[in-house]
């Protein structure tokens, strides 16, 4: 029985992708870099990973309350799991920075760890990513458009959402669903670019050619040639016309597109697509750290720490270690210490943003292509992701500070003899 | 080298991790500046050959001074050169 023990593990895990693939698909997940925004209050956007954040506060904030309500000499339950993780990390930093820097540092540097330990792993649960409010891809390709239309830009980037349409320099795409050819040619020259007005007139003609027996003359939607109000107007009445093709979504108070041939004439808010409906997921919770604007705030707050530390510790000395001119290498080494301290912040907010990000677009597409047992395996190595990332930030920025606000006390040593340095060792080199 | 104590191989993990991100993001920031330079001033390959050298220039120089703390620690290896920490 034993040497069948491995090939039935193999069918068996084998077994269970082939189910997984069968029944729990996911949908095909779009990936999109900037944090969606799920609602304006005032000049502010609210953000998914906004509404994450504040998730993650909240939790944080009600269960160190609830934990240390009444608090007890011999700690049970919440309060004892609560002083365990804080006297974990108060030996860990003590190894690191000494007691009397452990202490100092303790509030920011523990924060730092909790914090994104939890909302990193917040970001794992599973509805995350999947609960939210949909958009219609007819309405919410204008969002698009309309940003364009406000800046008067041609569209230069592409933007294409596999599950409904294209945006690039020749204009707007539709993909319809199962559609054979799911890029459409809009026929303008990728070297002129149109602009939203242009795009639209243009996307109005194709679909009317498309979807009723409208023809244009000269290419219309397809070809090179410019759209004439005339042909626009025809094809406008076509698709009206047509009980089973689009229809043109009249402008509303947040959304309007006028056209390019017919001006004010015709504003355009979004399309209406026939039949089932496509939609996007714009969800409501998404990984706090997948969203750069967030690890470049969290870098930026370690950075004037640190440097805060450094001051204070030091004084005005602390700048003598970038602004160093006793002679050319040491100025030169000094303003090699000035750019660390920027690289420094791009490092941090790009390694946490880079690591988190990452993992959830595994664990989207893994859903989609390969749904239970591989997913699940990705899933475990996120948790470790998470952890490590949340101690990678938190320490970092404890080796800098014991760096900063020790840099003097160093260069004192090394001048003096290395007995300075086994000072140093014992107090706050990292990795003790 | 004696055995880490529990929970004794985040730090050092978490530290060469972060030293790895350090090198690559120096480069990469030098030479995303460099190219923005150029197509900013026209004066290509001028800064994108500047951003290289003090990209690797940082990365090294940087990592020098990250890494030496890490080696006097950890590093003594069979010999036990360092003494301490072992």
């Amino acid at each position: 029985m034993r040497r069948f023990r491995l090939p039935l593990i193999i069918i068996a895990a084998l077994a269970w992708v082939v189910v997984g693939l069968i029944v729990a698909r996911g949908p095909q997940p779009e990936i999109i870099v900037p944090a969606e925004v799920i609602t304006k209050v005032g000049f502010l956007n609210i953000s998914n990973t906004m509404i994450s954040a504040w998730a993650a506060m909240f939790i944080l904030l009600v269960g160190c309350f609830l934990a240390t309500r009444t608090m007890k000499l011999i700690p049970t339950g919440a309060q004892n799991f609560v002083e365990s993780v804080i006297e974990f990390l108060m030996g860990q930093l003590e190894d690191i920075a000494g007691t009397k820097n452990a202490r100092r540092f303790f509030p920011v540097i523990a924060t730092f760890f909790i914090f994104i330990l939890l909302a990193n792993w917040m970001g794992l649960l599973p509805f995350f990513n999947a609960i939210g409010k949909t958009e219609d891809i007819g309405v919410e390709i204008f969002h698009y458009i309309e940003e364009h239309h406000e800046d008067h830009e041609p569209f230069k980037e592409e933007i294409a959402h596999s599950s409904g349409w294209i945006v690039d320099n020749v204009g707007i795409g539709l993909v319809l669903p199962n559609a054979d050819d799911a890029h459409f040619e809009m026929g303008a020259a990728p070297a002129t670019p149109v602009s939203a007005e242009e795009a639209l007139d243009k996307y109005i003609v194709f679909l009317a050619e498309t979807f009723t027996d409208f023809e244009a003359e000269g290419g219309g939607g397809h070809g090179p040639g410019e759209v004439t109000p005339e042909m626009l107007t025809a094809a406008v009445a076509a698709l009206n016309a047509d009980p089973d093709a689009p229809k043109l979504l009249p402008a509303t108070e947040k959304h309007a597109v006028p056209s390019a041939a017919l001006g004010d004439e015709l504003v355009v808010s979004g399309i209406d697509f026939p039949g089932p409906k496509l939609a996007l997921i714009i969800p409501l919770f998404r990984s706090v750290y997948s969203d750069v604007n967030n690890t470049i705030a969290l870098a930026l707050i370690s950075f004037v720490m640190v440097e805060f530390w450094g001051l204070r510790t030091l004084g005005f000395s602390y700048l003598g270690k970038f602004f160093n001119f006793s002679g050319f290498i040491p100025f030169f080494v000094g303003i090699l210490e000035l750019l660390s301290e920027f690289i420094r912040i791009v490092s941090f907010a790009f390694r946490l943003f880079g690591n988190i990000f990452a993992g959830e677009v595994l664990i989207l597409m893994l859903t989609f292509l390969l749904p239970f047992l591989i997913v699940d395996i990705i899933y475990g190595l996120e948790l470790f992701v998470g952890f490590i990332q949340a101690a990678v930030f938190a320490l970092l920025t404890l080796v800098f500070a014991v760096m900063a606000v020790e840099h003097h006390d160093e260069e004192h040593d090394d001048h003096e003899g290395e007995a300075g340095h086994d000072e140093l060792e014992s107090q706050g080199t990292p990795g003790q | 080298m004696a055995k880490p104590e529990r929970g004794g191989w985040i730090a050092p993990t978490a530290y060469l991790m972060g030293a790895g991100w350090y090198f690559a993001t120096c480069i990469v920031v030098g030479i995303v500046l460099g190219l923005w330079l150029d197509d900013l001033t026209g004066l290509e390959p001028l800064f994108i050959l500047l951003g290289i050298v003090l990209g690797l220039t940082l990365a090294i120089g940087g990592g020098i001074r990250m890494l030496l703390p890490f080696m006097k620690r950890f590093g003594g290896g069979a010999n036990g050169a360092s003494g301490d920490g072992q």
